[in-house]
C-alpha cells in the first residue's frame, strides 16, 4: 500500500537491558492509531524511532513517505510531536511559545490558536511555570494542533489529566479527522481513550508487537462467556479460549478468537452458557498481558 | 528554510537570556563607576567586581543554555522542530558563545575607553586588562565546550572548577613577569613580546577549544 | 445537522451497536424521515468523538439492512423506503418479543403463562393511560 502515513518494517533497536524486536507497523492516512502496552514495553522508543530522534539498528522507517532518520528534517515540517516527558521553557509565556512556533511554521492558524486558547481555558500571557500540569499539557498540545500538521505523533497526550481536560483534548483530536489526509498516532495508558477514538490498535509488550489491527475487528474477536457447569461436568479446553476460571459451579471463559462454535461446544459438553459479553479494551489488555506473563514464566522455568 | 530556523533558535536563546547578559554589562559598568569614585578600596572592589560579573556569566550561560535543555526537559520540544542534530548543535554553539562574547566585548571596550580617558590610569595597563579578561574568555570557552560535548552537569561543574581556579593563578603568573609589570605603568600602550605571547596563547587555546567542540558535536548522530 | 446521538459509556454494548440502535429508533419514532440526509461517516465520528471505523461499521450494517443508503461523493441518507419507520418499529417489537420468549424458556415458564403475563402487562399499561 502506497502513501502510508507511517511504515515501520522489521525495525529493531538493542539496548543494554531492553530490545525492540521486529517492529512491523502501518498506518494508512486519515486514520488514528492507538499504541498500548505496559510500562517499559517500548512505546516511547518506537515513537522516537519513527520521529527520527533515535536511529534504529535494523529495519526501515518511512513517515509521510520520508525515510527516517535520514530525511527527518523534511518529515518534521509536517509532523506535530508531543511527549509526556517534554517541557516548555518555564520562564517564558505561552504567548512567547506561540510566536516562536508561528515564526517557524507557515501553516500556523492564528484563528484556530485563539479558539483553542478559549476552549482549553488558557491565558497566553501566563508563564509556563505558573501553569498546572493539565494546563501545561494542553498548552503543549495547542502548539502542536494550531499548526494543523499532517501527522500528529503523541506520546501519552492525556496522561494525568482530569476528565474535563481529557474530553477537551479528545474533542480536538477527533476533529482532526475532518480532514481525510491527516493522521494521528498516539500512545496511551488510558485504554478507554484508545478504545474510543482509534481506528487501528497496536499492542506492544516487551519490545514486540503482539497485535496490530483494525480496532472493531480486534474487539470483535474477544468475548467473555459466563458458564454454569453442573458438578461432574468437565469443561473442555477449546482452541480460541485462552483462560477458564472456575469457582464451584460457575465458570468464566475468556476467548480471543470467538466464534459461534465455542458456545455450541460448551453447550454440548453439558454446561449452560449464561451470558456472552463483549470485553472492554482494558479487560483485553489485562488478559493479554497476564497470559503473556504466564507463558513467559513457563518457558523460563 | 532551515537556515532561518537556525537563526530563529539562536534569537530565541538570546531572548531567553536577555536579563543575565544585561545584568552582567550593567554590573561591569557600575564597577567602573565605583573605581571612578576614587581611592584604593573602591578600586580594589571595583576591579574585582568588574571581572566577577563576567566570571559568573561564564558559569551561568552554559548551564542555562545547554545543560538545562536536557535537565528541564525542553530538548524534545526542540528536537521535534524541523532541524537535524547538526543544525541544532551548531545553533547552540553559536548562541552560547555569542551570548558571552557580546557582554565580554562590551565590557572590554568600556574598560579600554575608561583607562584611555583617564589620566590616573596608565594606558600601559590596557594590554594587561585585555589579557586578564581574555583569560575569563578562555575559561568560558572551556566550560561551554565541556557542557556542549558532554551534556553532563557534573563535567560542566568540573570545568567550572578548573576555570575558576585558573584565573587567580593566571593573573599571578602574568604580573610576576618583570617586563609586563614594568610596562604596565607606562602612560603609553606597550605591546611587548611577553604580553603578545600571552594574548596569542590565549587566542590559540580559544580556537582549539571551539574547534574541538565543533568537531566533536558534528560527530553526534542521535538526539537522544 | 445535530445527530442527537449520544454514546453512553455505561452501556456495555459496543458503540457501533448503540449507533445503529439510536438511528433506527429515531426513524421508528418519526424524528427522521425516509430519504432525509444524515451526517457523513466522518462528520458523525467527529461529532461523537469516536473513531471513523466504528461509524463506518455502523453505517455498513445499516446499509446492509436497507435502513440507510450511502452514495459515493453524496453522503448518506435514510433509505427512501416508504414505511421504513413502521417496519423498524415492528422489528424492534419482534426483538423484544423473542427476547421475552427466550427468557421464559430459560426460567422454565410455560407458554400459557407467558401469554397471560403479556396480557396482564398490556392491561396494566392501558389502565395507567386511562388515569
Amino acid at each position: 500500500m502506497k502513501n502510508l502515513a507511517i511504515q515501520l518494517d522489521g525495525v529493531g533497536k538493542k539496548y543494554r537491558y531492553f530490545t525492540l524486536d521486529n517492529i512491523q507497523l502501518q498506518l494508512p492516512p486519515g486514520q488514528i492509531m492507538g499504541l498500548i502496552g505496559p510500562n517499559g514495553a517500548g512505546k516511547s522508543t518506537t515513537i522516537r524511532i519513527l520521529m527520527g530522534l533515535i536511529h534504529q539498528d535494523q529495519g526501515e522507517v518511512r513517515v509521510l513517505g520520508h525515510r527516517m532518520p535520514a530525511e527527518q528534517v523534511a518529515a518534521k515540517w509536517d509532523i506535530g510531536f508531543a511527549s509526556e516527558d517534554m517541557r516548555l521553557y518555564d520562564v517564558m509565556t505561552l504567548d512567547w511559545h506561540m510566536r516562536f512556533i508561528r515564526s517557524i511554521y507557515p501553516q500556523w492558524d492564528p484563528a484556530y490558536a485563539q479558539l483553542l486558547l478559549k476552549r482549553f481555558g488558557l491565558m497566553a500571557e501566563q508563564k509556563i511555570k505558573g501553569l498546572s500540569h493539565g494546563q501545561r499539557v494542553k498548552a503543549t498540545l495547542l502548539l502542536v494542533l494550531a499548526r494543523r500538521p499532517r501527522l500528529l505523533v503523541l506520546d501519552e497526550p492525556t496522561t494525568g489529566l482530569d476528565p474535563v481536560a481529557r474530553h477537551e483534548i479528545l474533542r480536538e483530536l477527533t476533529a482532526v479527522m475532518n480532514d481525510e489526509g491527516r493522521s494521528i498516532l498516539f500512545s496511551s495508558h488510558n485504554t478507554q481513550d484508545v478504545e474510543q477514538i482509534s481506528d487501528q490498535i497496536t499492542f506492544i509488550d516487551r519490545g514486540r508487537i503482539i497485535d496490530s489491527m483494525d480496532k472493531e475487528a480486534y474487539l470483535d474477536r474477544w468475548r467473555r462467556l459466563r458458564l454454569e457447569a453442573p458438578t461432574g461436568i468437565e469443561l473442555p479446553a477449546l482452541p480460541g479460549v485462552i483462560s477458564i476460571r472456575q469457582t464451584g459451579r460457575l465458570a468464566v471463559a475468556t476467548s480471543n478468537e470467538f466464534g459461534p462454535g465455542i458456545a455450541r461446544a460448551y453447550e454440548n459438553s453439558g454446561a449452560r452458557v449464561q451470558t456472552i459479553e463483549n470485553m472492554t479494551l482494558e479487560e483485553i489488555f489485562v488478559a493479554k498481558v497476564e497470559l503473556s506473563r504466564e507463558e513467559h514464566q513457563e518457558v523460563g522455568a | 528554510m532551515t537556515r532561518s530556523l537556525v537563526r530563529t533558535l539562536i534569537l530565541a536563546d538570546w531572548e531567553r537570556h536577555r536579563w543575565p547578559v544585561i545584568f552582567c554589562i550593567a554590573s561591569g559598568v557600575l564597577a567602573l563607576g565605583l573605581i571612578q569614585v576614587g581611592g584604593e578600596l573602591p578600586f580594589i572592589f571595583g576591579a574585582t567586581w568588574f571581572f566577577t560579573g563576567l566570571i559568573v556569566l561564564a558559569c551561568i550561560l552554559p548551564g542555562s543554555n545547554v545543560i538545562n535543555e536536557r535537565k528541564k526537559q525542553t530538548l524534545p520540544f526542540l528536537m521535534s522542530l524541523p532541524i537535524s542534530i547538526t543544525q541544532f548543535t551548531a545553533a547552540k554553539i553559536v548562541s552560547t558563545v555569542g551570548l558571552f562574547i557580546i557582554p565580554w566585548l562590551t565590557l572590554v571596550i568600556a574598560a579600554v575607553l575608561y583607562i584611555a580617558g583617564h589620566e590616573k590610569f596608565p594606558n600601559g595597563s590596557i594590554p594587561v586588562v585585555i589579557a586578564l579578561a581574555s583569560l575569563v574568555l578562555v575559561g568560558f570557552c572551556l566550560i561551554a565546550g565541556v557542557a556542549l560535548v558532554s551534556e553532563s552537569e557534573g563535567m560542566m561543574v568540573a570545568a567550572m572548577v578548573v576555570s575558576n581556579s585558573s584565573y587567580g593563578f593566571g593573573w599571578y603568573l602574568l604580573v610576576r613577569n618583570a617586563v609586563i609589570r614594568a610596562d604596565m605603568k607606562n602612560p603609553e600602550i606597550v605591546w611587548n613580546t611577553e604580553i603578545l605571547t600571552v594574548l596569542g596563547f590565549e587566542f590559540a587555546v580559544i580556537v582549539l577549544i571551539l574547534g574541538l567542540t565543533f568537531y566533536l558535536q558534528s560527530r553526534k548522530r542521535d538526539f537522544v | 445537522m445535530d445527530s442527537g446521538i449520544l454514546i453512553s459509556q455505561s452501556d456495555k454494548r459496543p458503540i457501533y451497536l448503540q449507533i445503529i440502535e439510536q438511528i433506527k429508533r429515531r426513524i421508528a419514532l418519526g424524528d427522521w424521515s425516509e430519504g432525509q440526509p444524515i451526517p457523513s461517516i466522518r462528520q458523525l465520528a467527529v461529532d461523537l468523538q469516536i473513531s471513523v471505523i466504528t461509524v463506518k461499521r455502523a453505517y455498513l450494517e445499516l446499509e446492509r439492512e436497507g435502513v440507510i443508503v450511502t452514495q459515493q461523493g453524496r453522503g448518506s441518507r435514510i433509505a427512501p423506503t416508504p414505511g421504513l419507520g413502521l417496519r423498524l418499529h415492528q422489528e424492534e417489537l419482534q426483538k423484544h418479543l423473542e427476547h421475552a420468549a427466550r427468557l421464559s424458556a430459560l426460567l422454565g415458564i410455560e407458554q400459557k403463562e407467558l401469554e397471560t403475563r403479556l396480557r396482564e402487562a398490556s392491561d396494566s399499561l392501558a389502565a395507567k393511560e386511562d388515569q
